[in-house]
């Protein structure tokens, strides 16, 4: 059950991740329909394409949460998420949820750390108070939170990372971007907006909806 | 095991900042309870025979009454594509539920229980053998609970289904744990070595039938 290695198919592990003739199925319908890619290290890739084309569910396969119908992912570098769901508890201030999902990982989860990468997001100022009580911008600010915790040769998968996030907010993530790829990391973010731009992203574009 | 424990150590701190719940748990029990007296009648010779039976059914009910909700908030918050994703499997994540449920709602109840037997007038001498028994019991019907929680995760009416799946495989456990409380051969007794081998067998298959039912239940829901 452990995905950090998606394999499904008899190739080698590549060292960025490898799509080749994926085909996702959801319900009856076929959303992805012989996609391939290949991305190295240290590349940012645009996924744009019109709602219903399946930016969320390419990513939501390679983070192996959706079955992959025929062709294989492999990717050998930790992969990080961040869906349309923030992934944190209500209940729970920030830097608890933070602390949990580093643990559960296995990433470092030292005090300083934690306080480093609230800073990067600029959210240490409510980061100790209950999530439900952020707003929607917010909590999408420390799910972003999350990137900065992970190891700096990770595979980041972002869906909408834009999403109610302010002016400040989407520099301090193209930031970010450009920085973890310059590190060695590889983005791979659906998005409507110019993201990145600065990093000058490549774009994969899928086709709309079809029936 | 330092993801196991750091999932049971987030969902303790989230069910102490909804520790309401434990508390309508509670009464939730003390009620069942109380109602039994009061549609049989104050009749001793009637109410005696009929006081374990009465504290098992009430634990039974109020344990599982918690359950329908276990999984929904982590699946909505997102919190369930993180696991899947972690070192730690959905597995060892059902695990890590149940150990936090029991701790959060099984220990309040049994703490609860010795009370609760006073009042239905059960000799003192019973105590240990009941409360052996329902420790066993109550992390049993936690199994089977979080199985149902799986199963019914994402379906509408929730509630009612997990019912409708649980409460009959829950027959065992009721069986075999009154009869381990009432039992006058001690507390380690034939009834309770069943009731402890329907436990066992639970915990090897718990987890992963939850598991399972988590990732089917996955992809079909979302976009």
């Amino acid at each position: 059950m452990n995905t950090q290695n998606t394999v499904t198919g008899e190739l080698p592990l590549a060292i960025g991740l490898q799509i080749t003739d994926l085909h996702v199925l959801r319900g009856m319908r076929l959303v992805i329909n012989g996609l391939s890619h290949q991305q190295q290290p240290g590349e940012i890739y645009c996924l744009t394409g019109p709602n219903g084309a399946g930016k969320s569910t390419l990513l939501r396969t390679i983070a192996n949460r959706l079955p992959v119908a025929n062709g294989y992912i492999s990717c050998a570098a930790p992969v990080v998420y961040v869906g349309h769901n923030d992934g944190l508890s209500g209940s729970i201030s920030g830097r608890e949820n933070l602390k949990g999902w580093a643990k559960i990982n296995g990433f470092s989860c030292l005090a300083a750390e934690i306080d480093k990468a609230l800073a990067s997001f600029a959210v240490t100022g409510f980061a100790d108070k209950a999530t439900h009580r952020l707003s929607r911008g917010q909590r999408r600010r420390l799910a972003l939170t999350r990137l900065c915790l992970a190891p700096a040769n990770s595979l980041w998968l972002l869906d909408e990372p834009n999403a109610s996030l302010d002016q400040a907010s989407n520099a301090i993530l193209d930031e970010a971007v450009i920085d973890h790829a310059d590190r060695g990391g590889m983005i791979l973010a659906a998005t409507h907006s110019d993201f990145a731009a600065a990093g000058s992203p490549q774009f994969i574009t899928l086709p709309g909806w079809c029936e | 095991m330092k993801p196991f424990f750091s999932q049971i150590e987030r969902d303790l701190l989230i069910a102490w900042q909804n520790r309401q719940d434990i508390g309508i748990m509670l009464i939730f029990f003390v009620i069942i309870i109380a109602l039994f007296p009061l549609a049989i009648g104050s009749n001793r010779d009637i109410l005696g025979p009929l006081a374990m039976p009465i504290i098992w059914i009430a634990a039974l009910l109020s344990i599982l009454a918690g359950f329908d909700r276990l999984f929904a908030q982590d699946v909505r918050d997102g919190w369930l594509d993180q696991v899947s994703l972690s070192q730690l499997g959905l597995a060892w994540y059902a695990l890590a539920k149940a150990v936090s449920h029991w701790l959060s709602a099984g220990l309040p109840l049994l703490v609860m229980t010795p009370m609760m037997a006073m009042l239905l007038n059960i000799s003192s001498s019973q105590f240990p053998a009941l409360l052996v028994a329902l420790l066993v019991g109550s992390m049993g019907l936690t199994l089977l609970g979080v199985i149902g929680a799986a199963l019914a995760e994402g379906a509408r009416r929730g509630a009612a289904l997990m019912a409708l799946l649980i409460l009959p495989l829950a027959a065992p456990l009721l069986i075999f744990g009154t009869l381990a409380s009432k039992s006058e051969t001690g507390i380690i007794n034939p009834h309770l070595m069943l009731l402890g081998a329907v436990f066992a067998i639970l915990l090897a298959t718990a987890p992963l039938v939850a598991a399972c039912a988590l990732e089917i239940g996955e992809t079909e829901t979302g976009v």
